[in-house]
């Protein structure tokens, strides 16, 4: 790069850069697109709102034990699994039941190799 | 004065939100904002001005982020990279830049040789190169304003100014602007 090349490069771009748009209008149309502060402040204060009914929810979850009922039923519920569990071994069919070892090759197929391909499908598809 | 003018404004449309101050903003940054543009669409007219609109809204929207560390158009400027950078993304790049090409030649095609020689001229640049050009001849920005309105780092800009200027010149060479 010379001087001289330098000086024909500026002097070519010269003219555009003394180039001044007009507004023709340009200014109205932004100023008409601008989003409306009442609207601002709606979406500000729904969003307030929400914020002050989780943290009072979970003020009053604590105040009022919420914990305790949700380990409470936590373990109910494993105690009520655990009971249908021993009902269905005492009262098991004594029936032989065929296996089918081509059903259950299929099933481990299934398993190991196609739910995960298609998770993988799936995942890059959306990345 | 030009500066403290603008801070004025600024803070009158962050803290009041007044939207007079901001019509003042808009009228004074228009032709800068919309040139820039036209020069990264290579005259799509109407693109420019989406592009346009769009960051002005973003710079009102966002306008108490203004932290008055730079100029206030260094800051717009620098949402205006953003939002063009956003649209080649959006576009693919090479998609975006050939229907611009295109679109640039029709709209040019009332203008004078020279703006479409320009647009020409620009079309060879790579994207970057295009924006380090043009915001320094055209906008006439040095290369640490550049730098900050493109988040690239100034040695990168030189070498994507050196590159696009030797480009220029064998492009103006062999048109004849050397006579």
């Amino acid at each position: 790069m010379t001087d001289k090349d330098n000086m024909m490069i500026e002097d070519f771009f010269k003219q555009a850069a003394q180039q001044q748009i007009e507004d023709n209008g340009f200014t109205e149309r932004v100023m008409k697109n601008l989003p409306d502060r009442k609207l601002e402040v709606a979406r500000r204060l729904s969003q307030l709102w929400t914020l002050f009914c989780l943290v009072v929810a979970g003020v009053l979850f604590f105040v009022f034990g919420g914990w305790q009922v949700v380990t409470g039923l936590f373990y109910a519920s494993i105690r009520v699994m655990l009971g249908w569990l021993e009902v269905q071994m005492v009262t098991a069919s004594t029936t032989e039941i065929p296996i089918n070892l081509w059903g259950i090759l299929l099933l481990v197929a299934i398993v190991i190799i196609y739910l995960p391909y298609q998770t993988a499908r799936k995942l890059s598809a959306t990345l | 004065m030009a500066e403290f003018s603008d801070i004025s404004l600024v803070t009158q449309v962050a803290v009041f939100r007044n939207k007079k101050a901001f019509d003042q903003l808009v009228r004074k940054y228009q032709s800068p904002v919309r040139r820039f543009f036209l020069n990264q669409t290579l005259g799509d007219e109407q693109l420019s001005d989406d592009l346009a609109q769009e960051t002005f809204i973003k710079a009102y929207v966002n306008i108490t982020k203004f932290r008055g560390m730079s100029s206030f158009s260094t800051w717009l400027m620098r949402i205006a990279y953003n939002v063009f950078y956003d649209e080649v993304r959006s576009r693919h790049q090479t998609e975006d830049v050939d229907t611009s090409v295109a679109v640039a030649r029709q709209t040019v095609s009332a203008n004078d040789t020279l703006k479409m020689d320009i647009y020409a001229a620009l079309a060879l640049l790579k994207p970057d190169e295009r924006t380090c050009i043009t915001l320094q001849l055209i906008d006439g920005y040095p290369i640490d304003q550049i730098s900050k309105v493109t988040g690239i780092a100034e040695n990168t800009v030189k070498s994507h100014l050196r590159r696009g200027k030797e480009k220029m010149a064998n492009y103006l060479k062999e048109n004849g602007y050397d006579r």
